[in-house]
């Protein structure tokens, strides 16, 4: 039981992380490789403005959540808007660099310590019985209910709302989709938006849960094979992908080595690659193009 | 003419910085107009229209002389989406649906210009083509090549057009469909009022529904006229029109150019 609560809560972590990677590729076919670190910037934000609004915990994670937003929109228009008509491989090198340079940044800013958001809120991380013999952090529980929330509103904006079908619209065709009056740069720039957002609330997520450190970074990058094997190009297949990589990995981490936790998501990956290199629900075309 | 919604003067098109694609263009599309551009592959007719429709970034390709005047203004190497606002809309040659959305989003996709009426467009796209509501929900990939075609000139006239585009309506789609397709163009026009420049290469449609005609050739306008002026020469008649020559014409074909070269270009 405890071993399904403890994959459970690493899956929704996963698929938090991994909706970014798809919502940034399916709208403007780049592989944002930055996503980590945005991850953690995000948690650094949480860090900052809970000092900030100290005795305010709701106003600090509000402001969080609308700085990693904006933070997103920013990238986009500050750096990724110039890679428009560059080649593929450009912009994915661009994100690379932000991706480094965004992790020296927080070393220089915040240092090298372990960051505790969730005690400078003022709030406590309880733990909380699943039956009768497993438990849950009450971090760990938010995680999968908003994990659960962002993927329904996910799939109800692109599937219901105008700007989502116009989200996936670019994605599929660019020049047709400005031919048909859709502003390509506002696009891209929401999909960074939202992107950013779902990861910066994993990062402030995982960083009140386990601390705020700068090896975060790392669960960021084990929620790539997730994306990927899932087929990048569709939300559902993040989420069984993220099922699959953090069911693997506690299952071997259990009964084989703690070391493999950080082997198995990669290793899973390569097996995908080999196998089925589209991923789960990814479409076939697509592969070309990373 | 009298009101003339777009005029090119002398628009020159180069791709990559270097290619000159469309050399001296100049044409006039009349408001409520059906004007027919007529040409071989490669004569640069797509190129023309992609030019007035705007080029992104992808493309590499500017509008380097000349100008593009639409309703008064000058449109030349503005952004696409920016263009269809100003009411623009263009049915591309190929890749002309959103294949994984379903016919209604594909519709619902659109942003019209502004001020449009979004309900009553829907309806009126609806009841020019009404296999595109019963196929409302049926994924625009898995539709016929009719379908497509209807899909594309729906969507695009749910972006509220003065000047509708159309490249190639013809291309890959039998000749009972294609005469479904040109009279639905025509109702676009009579009820809709909207404005018509059809690039084709098949001279047959062209002439059948345009009340006027541009022939181009190497990326010239080499030929233009009334539908009757235009059947009744003789070039018309042996190129595009397919009368007399049949498997000769094929062989001469590169003398024949430079014969009509030389009479055309002085």
């Amino acid at each position: 039981m405890q071993l399904a609560v403890n994959i459970a809560v690493l899956a929704a972590i996963y698929a938090l992380i991994s909706c970014g990677y798809v919502l940034i590729y399916r709208a403007t076919r780049v592989l944002s490789l930055a996503h980590g670190e945005l991850m953690m910037l995000g948690a650094y934000g949480l860090y900052a403005t809970a000092s900030l609004f100290s005795g305010h915990p709701v106003a600090a994670v509000a402001a969080a959540g609308v700085l990693a937003l904006a933070v997103g929109v920013l990238v986009y228009f500050a750096l990724m808007w110039r890679m428009t008509g560059e080649s593929v491989l450009a912009a994915v090198l661009a994100t690379i660099a932000l991706g480094i340079l965004l992790r020296g940044l927080m070393a220089l800013a915040f240092g090298t310590q372990t960051r505790h958001p969730l005690a400078e809120l003022g709030w406590t991380n309880a733990s909380i019985a699943v039956g009768e013999d497993a438990f849950v952090s009450g971090v760990g529980l938010v995680l999968v209910l908003a994990t659960a929330a962002v993927y329904g509103l996910l799939f109800a904006f692109l599937r219901f709302t105008r700007w989502g079908i116009r989200m996936r619209a670019a994605g599929q065709n660019p020049l047709l989709a400005a031919q048909r009056g859709i502003g390509l740069h506002g696009i891209y720039a929401l999909a960074w938006g939202l992107a950013t957002f779902t990861g910066g609330l994993a990062g402030m997520l995982i960083a009140s849960d386990a601390g705020l450190e700068s090896t975060m970074v790392v669960i960021g990058l084990k929620a790539f094979p997730a994306a990927l094997v899932g087929g990048l190009d569709s939300l559902a297949g993040a989420l069984l992908g993220s099922i699959v990589i953090a069911a693997a990995e506690v299952l071997m981490v259990h009964h084989v080595d703690p070391l493999l936790s950080d082997v198995v998501p990669f290793f899973i990956l390569l097996a995908m690659l080999i196998v089925r290199p589209w991923g789960f629900f990814g479409s076939r075309e697509e592969l070309d193009r990373v | 003419m009298s009101d003339v919604l777009l005029r090119l003067e002398r628009l020159e098109v180069v791709y990559h910085r270097v290619i000159t694609a469309v050399q001296g263009v100049s044409l006039e599309v009349p408001r409520s107009g059906i004007v027919a551009l007529l040409g071989t592959n490669g004569a640069g007719k797509t190129t023309t229209l992609r030019a007035i429709s705007g080029f992104i970034g992808l493309d590499d390709a500017r509008v380097t002389e000349g100008a593009i005047v639409y309703g008064g203004s000058r449109i030349e190497n503005r952004a696409p989406h920016r263009i269809t606002a100003h009411g623009i809309a263009l049915v591309p040659e190929r890749s002309k649906v959103f294949e994984n959305l379903s016919v209604a989003e594909n519709l619902e996709a659109v942003v019209p210009r502004p001020g449009a009426d979004r309900r009553r467009l829907a309806e009126s796209i609806y009841e020019l083509f009404p296999a595109l509501a019963r196929l409302r929900a049926r994924e625009a990939g898995y539709l016929s090549g009719g379908e497509r075609q209807m899909l594309a000139i729906g969507s695009a006239l749910a972006c509220a057009p003065d000047l509708l585009l159309v490249d190639e309506l013809s291309q890959g789609l039998a000749p009972v469909i294609v005469e479904e397709l040109v009279g639905r163009l025509r109702r676009v026009r009579a009820e809709l009022g909207t404005t018509i420049l059809l690039v084709e290469q098949n001279a047959h449609v062209a002439l059948d529904v345009a009340d006027y005609g541009y022939v181009m050739e190497n990326g010239r306008v080499v030929l233009d006229g009334t539908p009757e002026r235009l059947r009744a020469h003789a070039d018309i008649q042996e190129f595009y029109l397919g009368a007399g020559g049949g498997e000769r014409r094929r062989s001469y074909r590169e003398v024949k150019q430079y014969r009509r070269s030389r009479r055309w270009y002085g």
